[in-house]
This record gives structure tokens, sequence and C-alpha cells, in this order.
């Protein structure tokens, strides 16, 4: 069943900025999917890059969902919602690139909701949520980074 | 003071009280945070009788009469407050008179406010090491009240989840930048201040753990806290003299958005951030402290001759990535297609080395969701120099490779 953000909002008890479209389908997809400065990966295209290390303490992402990551201005999170007992969470992950903030593990469709971007719908399944970096230098030699926070 | 009585059911207690008495600590504390975030901001003109009645207070503790009050509008006035009022810092210890009774005004309070410090840091000193643990998951510094839900003790998320932003808001944000201002000014040293309203951290931290019953004081600490409270509440900084105590106004005007960690941050994108009554203060674009020209007329001249990458970041935002690209003539390398942001292109260009220190490209993409007035905002990132394409580069701040990026199936 696919929902809109207005039944999202409704369940999750989150807010989104009221200029956002709230009553149009949000899609749900197994693939790659930006949403502002984080990336939803699914965790078998990222073999070798991110691993869950062996003793990961996962917890289940609760009603009020888990705050994937808090941005810059305004403070606007990133946050992981879903219905009771379908969605597990952990941040004992190990990325080679160290842009990994977690993975997810959803049983049924979960969302990621921020108040600016709205939500992205995400089907069952493994992914690891990364966040974007700048950089200056050489790729080859070393780049001096930082994060990017919208 | 009303310490919250722990719950019971009959005369069982179960974990879920406990569970649920650990909840209402933290939100508490966390109100009381940001009662102390609101009197560290705080632009009201000063409550002059309760100033100068905490500080005679304290002349009395140290056993000093009432001084003269001169009030000045802002802590760079105290230079023009008159030469016989012109603090110097108080001795070191080791070159104070032997008596006590012969020591500066200044260098009693300190050492009053110093012996409460010491007092208090000790008494948190003990209840950290009884809890030798530390908050290893990032998200329970973010979100306290679930932390504590999920059964992190209290004392361990109130210290490393509550406190921090009541800090970085009086302290970093606008304590530290405005002695910055001061020294960079002033030139000669200005004497031992206290802060006022500005050392809202220091009390307010103390006040969080008593207040929330975390945390037990004896009576003559809590009655010392209470003098350095009201002084929070009141003023601005003063500077205590042996006849005369100078003691500067609140700002009138401190312009903060809401920042990340739960406090706030100055930002101003017209005049300063911080302004008193005589125009002294200093300007702030998203928590970062920058200089006038930054928000009255950034051009790309001055852009690139500033140093700071941060001022030059929100420069650059200020003027708009289109505007400074065209300003400062910067070369496109190539264009391509977001993929899954329709309609929407990723554009690479060259950064002249000297711009960022390091060589680099400029990597302008285009939000996947809507601004309030319709709009799509553009932004830069700055990627490596050797990205050879916008795809490439895109993936890059992602750690993907193009072929991986060009999947990607929707951006919002």
């Amino acid at each position: 069943m696919t929902l809109t953000l207005s039944d999202l909002t409704r369940q999750s008890g989150l807010d989104v900025l009221d200029h956002l479209e709230m009553d149009v389908a949000i899609p749900v997809l197994d693939g790659l999917q930006a949403q502002g400065d984080l990336l939803i990966v699914p965790l078998e295209d990222l073999a070798g890059a991110v691993t869950v290390l062996e003793w990961a303490r996962w917890r289940p992402v609760p009603p009020d969902g888990v705050e994937v990551l808090r941005g810059g201005a305004g403070g606007n999170p990133h946050t992981l919602v879903a219905e009771p007992h379908t969605c597990r969470w952990t941040e004992d992950v190990r990325d080679r690139t160290g842009l990994a903030l977690g993975v997810l593990w959803a049983d049924q469709p979960v969302h990621l909701m921020h108040p600016e971007h709205g939500a992205s719908g995400i089907a069952s399944g493994a992914y690891a949520i990364r966040r974007q970096r700048e950089g200056r230098g050489m790729t080859s030699g070393s780049v001096q980074r930082t994060y990017v926070y919208d | 003071m009303t310490h919250p009585t722990p719950r019971t059911r009959g005369d069982q207690r179960t974990a879920a009280d406990a569970r649920l008495d650990a909840l209402d600590n933290v939100r508490q504390a966390i109100r009381i945070r940001d009662e102390w975030i609101e009197q560290g901001l705080c632009a009201l003109p000063a409550d002059r009788p309760a100033a100068e009645a905490a500080i005679s207070e304290l002349y009395a503790r140290v056993r000093r009469p009432t001084p003269r009050f001169v009030w000045v509008p802002s802590p760079a006035a105290v230079r023009d407050a008159g030469a016989s009022v012109r603090q110097m810092p108080p001795p070191r210890y080791d070159e104070l008179p032997r008596q006590r009774d012969d020591w500066p005004a200044a260098s009693l309070i300190s050492a009053l406010n110093a012996r409460l410090s010491l007092r208090m840091g000790e008494a948190l000193r003990l209840q950290h090491q009884r809890l030798s643990r530390f908050l290893s998951d990032p998200w329970r510094r973010e979100a306290p009240e679930q932390a504590v839900r999920q059964g992190t003790d209290v004392r361990l998320v109130v210290s490393e989840a509550v406190i921090p932003a009541l800090a970085r808001t009086v302290r970093d944000s606008l304590l530290f930048p405005l002695r910055d201002v001061l020294g960079s000014e002033a030139g000669d040293p200005f004497g031992y201040a206290c802060y006022g309203q500005h050392s809202a951290h220091q009390v307010g931290e103390y006040d969080i753990w008593r207040r929330s019953g975390l945390l037990r004081l004896r009576p003559e600490e809590v009655e010392q806290l209470e003098v350095w409270m009201a002084l929070a509440r009141s003023c601005g900084w003063w500077w205590p003299g042996d006849d005369v105590c100078v003691v500067s106004e609140r700002p009138v005007d401190v312009r903060s958005e809401p920042a990340p960690d739960g406090g706030r941050r100055l930002h101003s994108l017209d005049g300063p951030a911080v302004r008193y009554a005589d125009g002294w203060g200093f300007h702030a674009v998203n928590g970062t402290r920058v200089p006038e020209w930054v928000v009255t007329d950034p051009t790309p001249g001055r852009i690139a001759a500033e140093l700071n990458i941060e001022v030059r970041r929100c420069a650059i935002e200020r003027m708009g990535w289109d505007a400074y690209i065209e300003a400062a003539g910067l070369r496109l390398l190539s264009t391509a297609p977001d993929p899954g942001n329709p309609a929407s292109e990723l554009c690479l260009f060259d950064l002249p080395s000297h711009t960022w220190g390091s060589p680099a490209r400029l990597l302008v993409a285009v939000n996947g969701s809507l601004e309030r007035d319709g709009t799509r905002r553009r932004y830069g990132l700055t990627v490596p120099a050797d990205l050879p394409d916008p795809l490439a580069a895109a993936a890059w701040t992602y750690g993907l490779d193009s072929d991986q990026y060009a999947r990607l199936q929707r951006r919002t």
C-alpha cells in the first residue's frame, strides 16, 4: 500500500513544511534514492565497501522514529519511520569511505522523512544510509573533506 | 525548590516507574536549559536594582564595602568609563599580598567564583565517575528523550545530550566571539570581568542538575549559586573594582535561529547578529561569525582574499552560487542530466586554484524539492580536481562510482 505525505505525518506525528504536496502518493522504491544530503543505497550495491559489524547492536525503529541525521541550518532532522516491529536500525557499521551513518533492515516498506524534503519510500530489504561529503585536493592523493549539511 | 517525587504504586516501585521518572527528569532538564539559553540571548534592558543588589552581596561576602556603580552601554564602553575605573587583571596568586585584606576586590571575587566552580566540578566529576561510561551512539546525543526511553542513564543523557547545547549557545556563540572582538579592538588588557548573562552556561549547568533533582548541593553552595544566577538573569558583563564597579547593559538586539543540537546559534542577514546600544557587536550567518562585508556587500574579490573557508562559503551563499559563478568568471567544464532529478542538470566548473587553497572543482546541483516560493535552490559543492565529469563528481560526494550513481531513482 502506498502512502501520502499526509498519511505519514499523521502516523508518525512528524511535521513537514506546508508548501510540500501532501496528497501525492510517495513511491516505494528498492533502489538508490537521495534525500537532500543523504543517500539510501541497497546494501548489496555496496558489497565490500560497507559491512555491518558482527557485534552490531540493532534497535527496533520506535513509533516516533529514529533520527538518522540532524541538518545544519534550522536543525531539520532526517527521521526513519516504520510500523512497529517492521524495521531495525544499527549504527555499528564499517564503511571504507566513512560516509555510512548506519544500516536499516526493513521487513515492510518504511519511510525516511524530512521537513523540507518530504518522504522517501523504501521497499523491504537492507540498505545503508550514507551522508554527503565535499572535498578539495586529488582523489588519488589526499583529500581534505567535510560533510555536507543541507 | 521542588524535587520531583519518585513514582510508586502503593509501596511498589517498578522499572517502568523509574523509566517514567527519568523521562520527567530529562524533560525538566531540557526546560531549564532552554530558560538559561533565553537568558544568555536576552536583549532586554538590564535589571539594574537586581544586578546591583547581587554584586553588593558578593562584595559583602568578601568583606568589602558596596562599590559605586557605573553603568555602560556595552562591554566595549568600559574603556571609556574613565581612567580611574580601568581595571587591570588581578595579579597571579603567587604575586598577591600575603594578607587577604590587601587583595584587590577583583581577586577576592574571582577566588569566590573559582571556589564554587571547584566544588561543583568535584561533585559532577564524582557523579560521572560512578557512571564511568560514555554515550557511544551518536543518536543518543541527538535525541535525549529517546535515549532515556531506551534505557540510557538519565544523568549520562543530561550531561552529554542536554547540557552541551547550552554551552555551545552561550559560551561558544556569544561569550567567546565577544571576548575575541573586544580583545582585538582594545589592545590593552581589559581586566578581570564577570560575564553576567554570558555566564548562563556555567550557572545554568549547575541549576539544571540541581532543579531536575539529579544532584544535591550543600545549602551554602545553593546560597552562593543563587547570587551568581541573579546576575546571569539581570545584567551584562561587570568589572569588580575596589571602589567602582563598572556594569554593562545587555545587548539591544540578538538574532538567532535554532541549532542542530537543540540550542540556538546567531544568524542575521540584515545588520549585526548582536548589537549593543552603542553600536558595538558583530555579524554572524548560520552561527559563523563573519565580517560585515559578508552580509552587506560580498564580492568575488573579497571572497578570494578571505582566508577563512567558512566565511568564504557564507559570502558565496549570500551572493548566490549562480551570481558568484558569473561574477567570478568560473569556467564551465561540462554538464550532465541529474539522475533521479528530472529536468535538472549537474554542472562542473573549474575553480581557480587560489579560491579554496587547494586544487578543486565546483559541482553545482539543483535541490530535489521545491522551496516555499516554488523555485528549486541551486547549491555548490567543492570536489577533488581530478574528477573528470559532473556525474563522477556527484557520485564521489556519496562515495559511489558513476555507474552506481547513474542508477539513482529519485531525489527529493
